[in-house]
């Protein structure tokens, strides 16, 4: 099948193209250089067009995402997705899979990272990725906490480590090193926590700053196409901003050394908004984003997304098992919690975040600041679906950058005055253009997670993942910001249109994408008597029923990387 | 105004949603178009007039819906109306009068689970028994009734008032287990016995036993008899007289600080303390 998409205003940087009128022509599932006069047209006239885009954070398939849904069934009653040939579904912030992928894709995306796969529950992520249309998927394991990760590394054996990550990803079909709270998802198994960077684990007396720059010397030596990818102590806590700075800080003088990809960067702050908090409690909080955004914009290893508060009623949940008790012993909801044998554990709680509570409104300052502040080749958008909102809020969230006067219309009307007098986002009037929002919604991504050969693009031999929006250039109405990027015009999904007016008009799955990581033959034995010596005295399930198996995706992409040279 | 009158023509198998068929809905429709309201029944839509006899008449007063030959097979009936009148003559299905605001609902017979769900004002009168959650919290929700009254003239079942925040329940026979399980306000009557666990988790409002508890769960504190009390739910209420003799606990001790209030009958409980 060939197309050629015409007359549409093309956004695409990492080629450069800043808002050029320009033909974009597809054939087979790539983008081509030309196509014969038998093609398609897709006519784009006064509609911009940019690659499909990639969320690089968002919790969408696995255990933790499937007890949200379990235990709200009253989120699932919020919204009702029932189209004519597609599956139904249900559920605002913790959507059901079905609704999950359509939605991603009406908003011309096309790919999608599930930030958090417990190892031991991968089975169950990719079994969702098995249900999710539209998209293309990963996951990435947890490591941050890991017994055996913490055990190598506290011996120094980065090689070991390497050797057993590598081991891992295959194992579970995973795509990246996720660590979250360092050490401390281990101390809330004996019913504590970690506060700094050198407060030790109990039992493993290893702290978070040697796990993450262990865990970024393994990565680094693996060569790995994405990063290693964090979310620090202290998530949430009034005065963390610090806590964010060191840990960024602690793996300065690492350089990148990806195997595959463009990336530049070693470290990868999931949810930045979370740690950029100042104060001493909720009394005195107030915003450090500009301090967290100055740090970022000269450092050369490091890159944020921002998880931007969206002031809806949502659902929480992270591997950060204490942080949920926190939250729960705050807010009074409901809350689950889970420890994952060896490896990690997890927390789920209901949260609203109002707009006139004083907090949430700070937290939503500090997101956009976050934003307005930050050089906008370092930062993207996520919302830490759904633990700051739901991913289908992203297009207000681009309606609030793109129009000062829409942001203030918030600001002004709709939020608490504690975002206006803790933060500085009233100070700011910066507005983004589309070629700043197609960077932060998808180009960003791509390199920082090693995909940009084919994705994040619209060169000739990337992948035809294509999002026609329409909208003009410049558009300041917020409603009709928010509007265009939630339903697409037209999105293609490797070269076939998938979306046209915003509806969903043909169904498909995308692949799931893992690393397959050689390293020398001589280590890995070594390292798997160690697998095997831990799985034979403390894991409840036997070590041949643990890898994913072949048949848990509709199609595999592996990105085979070359580690033989680590012996 | 307006009456309607629905005559179901024969049982039915699969259940059908009622909740189109509301007395400010028919206020302003004509009989065809009221003929030609769609409802839901399993995955499938019928009009009005496919499983019912239509009749229209005008009234005085209010408008008014009433429901011949019903059962239990009609799921949602009155739910979210605001005014006017609903009659049932028969059984009502699941959902009666869920998150009803406003207008009376008269059920001539017995209701299923979950009659009055999040209800916000308004009354619901069921003349026969009532099964689990009358007048409880969304499946899931912590943000229960918020405001109405509730009778039922029979029993009802299990965890009635469930997260109920304000209004009243009053049942004039038996309760199951549960009874006003994480209450947060309002007022629930039980005419008759209450099985185990009254009360449990409760934070604030009141809940009235006449007849004979199973048990009192050990996390509610006695606060000693009191003859007639006028129970008080806010320090601005002027409070509610209740005649008789209670034993008065305060609980749940669950919860950090509770303020619910448990009264049980003295005469139906001379061993419970
Ligand atoms: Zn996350």
């Amino acid at each position: 099948m060939e197309y050629i998409i015409k007359n549409g205003i093309v956004y695409d940087p990492l080629n450069g193209i800043n808002g050029e009128k320009m033909d974009i022509c597809v054939k087979d599932g790539k983008i081509v250089e030309s196509v014969s006069d038998k093609a398609k047209v897709i006519d784009a006239s006064g509609c911009v067009v940019m690659p499909g885009g990639v969320d690089s954070h968002s919790h969408v398939a696995g255990a933790k995402v499937n007890v949200g849904r379990m235990f709200r069934p009253e989120d699932s009653k919020m919204e009702i997705f029932a189209k004519k040939g597609l599956r139904t579904g249900t559920g605002f912030s913790v959507p059901s899979t079905y609704k999950t992928g359509y939605q991603y894709c009406e908003m011309g995306y096309t790919t999608v990272i599930e930030a958090a796969m417990p190892p031991l529950i991968a089975r169950h992520t990719h079994e969702e990725f098995l249900e999710t249309p539209q998209i293309d998927k990963a996951a990435m394991p947890l490591f941050g906490n890991n017994w055996m990760v913490l055990e190598y590394l506290k011996e120094g054996d980065i090689k070991a480590c390497a050797a057993y990550v590598a081991w891992m990803l295959k194992a579970t079909k995973g795509f990246a090193i996720k660590i979250v709270n360092p050490g401390g998802t281990e101390a809330w198994g004996w019913g504590k926590n970690v506060h700094s960077l050198d407060d030790p684990v109990p039992y493993f007396d290893i702290t978070p700053r040697e796990i993450v720059r262990g865990l970024a010397e393994v990565n680094e030596l693996l060569g790995l196409p994405h990063s290693i990818h964090v979310h620090p102590n202290n998530l949430g806590h009034p005065g963390n901003w610090e806590t964010t700075l060191e840990t960024m800080k602690c793996v300065e003088g690492i350089k990148a050394k990806p195997k595959v990809g463009e990336r530049e960067t070693v470290y990868y702050n999931t949810h930045c908004q979370f740690h950029s908090y100042g104060g001493t409690s909720w009394k005195d909080f107030e915003s450090k984003a500009l301090e967290i955004a100055e740090y970022v914009n000269k450092s050369k290893h490091a890159v944020i997304d921002v998880g931007q508060v969206t002031l809806d009623e949502t659902t929480t949940m992270t591997a950060d098992g204490p942080m949920e008790y926190d939250l729960h012993m705050t807010n009074g909801l409901k809350w689950a919690n889970c420890d994952v044998e060896l490896e990690t554990g997890s927390g789920v709680v209901p949260f609203i975040y109002s707009p006139k509570g004083p907090v949430y409104s700070v937290q939503w300052a500090i997101g956009l600041e976050l934003f307005l502040y930050t050089n906008t080749d370092k930062v993207m958008l996520t919302t830490d679906h759904p633990n700051a909102g739901p991913f289908t809020r992203y297009p207000r969230v681009i309606a609030w950058l793109m129009s000062k006067k829409y942001r203030d219309e918030w600001l002004y009307n709709k939020v608490h005055k504690w975002a206006q007098q803790r933060s500085h986002v009233a100070d700011a009037d910066k507005e983004y253009d589309l070629y700043e929002i197609a960077k932060i919604t998808r180009a960003n991504q791509a390199k920082v997670l090693g995909l940009s050969e084919t994705k994040g693009h619209l060169g000739v031999g990337a992948e035809a993942d294509i999002a026609i929006y329409e909208i003009d250039p410049e558009e300041k109405d917020g409603k009709k910001i928010e509007k265009a990027f939630r339903y697409a015009k037209y999105v293609l999904k490797g070269g076939e249109v998938v979306v046209k007016d915003g509806n969903v008009v043909k169904e498909m799955f995308g692949d799931t994408i893992y690393l397959d990581v050689q390293v020398g033959e001589e280590l890995m034995k070594e390292v798997l008597k160690d697998v095997e010596e831990k799985f034979r005295r403390y894991y409840s399930v036997n070590l041949d029923n643990y890898p994913v198996s072949e048949e848990y995706a509709h199609s595999w992409r592996p990105i085979k990387i070359d580690a033989t040279d680590i012996n | 105004m307006k009456e309607l009158i629905l005559t179901l023509q024969k049982e039915i198998i699969v259940p059908v949603e009622m909740d189109k068929v509301l007395p400010e809905v028919i206020e302003k429709m004509s009989l065809e178009e009221i003929k030609n309201i769609e409802l839901v029944q399993g995955r499938k839509r019928v009009k009005l007039d496919d499983i019912f006899d239509v009749e229209l008449n005008d009234i005085e007063g209010e408008p008014r819906v009433v429901i011949k030959n019903s059962n239990q097979k009609l799921k949602y009936i009155g739910s979210k109306m605001t005014k006017g009148e609903v009659i049932v003559e028969g059984d009502a299905g699941m959902y009666v009068g869920a998150e009803m605001k406003g207008g009376k609902i008269v059920v001539n017979g017995n209701a299923d689970s979950w009659a009055g769900q999040n209800m916000k004002g308004g009354e619901l009168l069921i003349k026969g028994d009532a099964r689990d959650y009358v007048g409880s919290a969304y499946r899931g929700d912590w943000r229960g009734m918020s405001g109405g009254t509730i009778i039922v003239e029979g029993n009802a079942g299990n965890e009635i008032g469930e997260f109920m925040r304000k209004g009243v329940i009053h049942i004039k026979g038996d309760v199951g287990i549960m009874a006003g399980i994480h209450q947060n306000g309002g007022m629930i009557i039980i005419d008759g016995n209450a099985d185990v666990r009254v009360g449990g988790e409760m934070k604030a409002g009141a809940i009235i036993v006449y007849g004979k508890v199973e048990e009192v769960l050990p996390s509610f504190k006695f606060e000693g008899i009191v003859e007639n009390p006028i129970i008080k739910l806010s320090k601005k209420d002027e409070g509610t007289p209740v005649t008789g003799t209670f034993y008065k606990f305060i609980g749940d001790y669950v919860n950090r600080k509770p303020k619910g209030q448990l009264y049980i009958s003295v005469d139906s409980n001379p061993d419970l303390i």
